[in-house]
């Protein structure tokens, strides 16, 4: 009796597991911001999708190069054209987990830090990346930002050197994305 | 004479370079595309996602970095982290629609609307098919057609 309770309990604990609790959006924001001695350049993209599965701790994120609006007409030219040819690689993505997923209750109220590891794909370069993040818990909303640095050059991307002191080497990279109930 | 030829040649290099600073300038500052007065591929939402869902690149290249007016049915109306107004157009697959962030709110835009928005269409991006979770075609900067 006592192990049909426990097969029992191990087969109801299993469905609550396979109803997975994947959150997304389709309208996250991920910006980003160089500081050089002319002008700093500060470009914002309000479309990308990700998916946070909070039973595995996966995240993605994904969105198009094109789709990041600066400031001046001339900057969105040169970083489609000459950057991060967007007509070469339309798309960027990040793949990956969080590593201290059992540190975030997603059923509690809070703001919970976070580490996540994942494959970041930019320029057609794909680089094991781990940045920090924080997921915020709100009336049962979930919510994640994340603010990190990325070199230029490990993505291959080349920066002609006429204009090298208008673009800094690393660029601050900003996510924040509200989630809604799949 | 020699002196006049010197300051001659002297006052052509500063007028060269004024004038390169002031076209250099005038690139650095050009405005954004205009949107709203722009010629537009017309096209429907439904078209326009099965168009770029499909695998066929020629027909992603005719839209994509153009500015298209798209007329269909508003599924929702939402905002962004900024305050942007979102409008999803419907399309035939549930769950995938055409979201447009709007550069100028509609007002009063609801569900069940027939409407037409003008924006420059960025592309498409898939979803996850392991969560059933279909993409979306995003067009930025759109403003209401009339």
């Amino acid at each position: 009796m006592k192990k049909m309770i426990l097969l029992w309990m191990l087969f109801a604990f299993t469905n609550i597991n396979a109803d997975a609790q994947v959150y997304y959006t389709k309208n996250g924001n991920v910006s980003f911001f160089s500081k050089t001695v002319l002008e700093n350049i500060d470009a914002e993209n309000n479309q990308v999708i990700s998916v946070l599965n909070t039973e595995t701790g996966s995240l993605q994120f994904s969105l198009l190069n094109n789709a990041f609006h600066f400031p001046k007409a001339k900057m969105e030219a040169d970083f489609n054209e000459d950057y991060i040819e967007s007509d070469k690689y339309p798309r960027s993505t990040f793949k990956g987990t969080i590593t201290n997923l059992s540190d975030v209750n997603f059923n509690k109220d809070g703001s919970y830090s976070v580490k996540v590891n994942g494959d970041m794909t930019v320029h057609g370069v794909t680089k094991n990346i781990s940045v920090p993040g924080t997921i915020v818990i709100k009336n049962g909303n979930v919510s994640a930002t994340s603010s990190f640095k990325v070199l230029v050059n490990d993505y291959k991307i080349k920066i002609p050197s006429i204009v090298s002191d208008k673009i800094g080497e690393s660029i601050e990279v900003k996510v924040s994305c509200n989630y809604q109930k799949k | 004479m020699e002196r006049k030829i010197k300051r001659n040649i002297l006052l052509i290099f500063a007028a060269m370079i004024v004038i390169a600073g002031i076209i250099g300038f005038m690139i650095w500052n050009e405005p954004h595309r205009d949107i709203k007065d722009a010629t537009a591929l017309k096209t429907t939402a439904v078209l326009l996602y099965s168009n770029l869902t499909k695998d066929s690149t020629s027909m992603k290249s005719r839209f994509v970095n153009q500015v298209v007016e798209v007329s269909g049915e508003v599924k929702l109306v939402s905002e962004n982290q900024n305050g942007d107004q979102i409008i999803l157009l419907k399309t035939n697959i549930s769950g995938g629609s055409v979201n447009c962030t709007m550069e100028e709110k509609i007002n009063n835009a609801k569900p069940g609307d027939s409407i037409s928005i003008k924006g420059i269409c960025s592309g498409y991006i898939g979803g996850d098919p392991d969560i059933d979770l279909p993409g979306d075609v995003f067009l930025t900067r759109c403003y209401p057609s009339i």
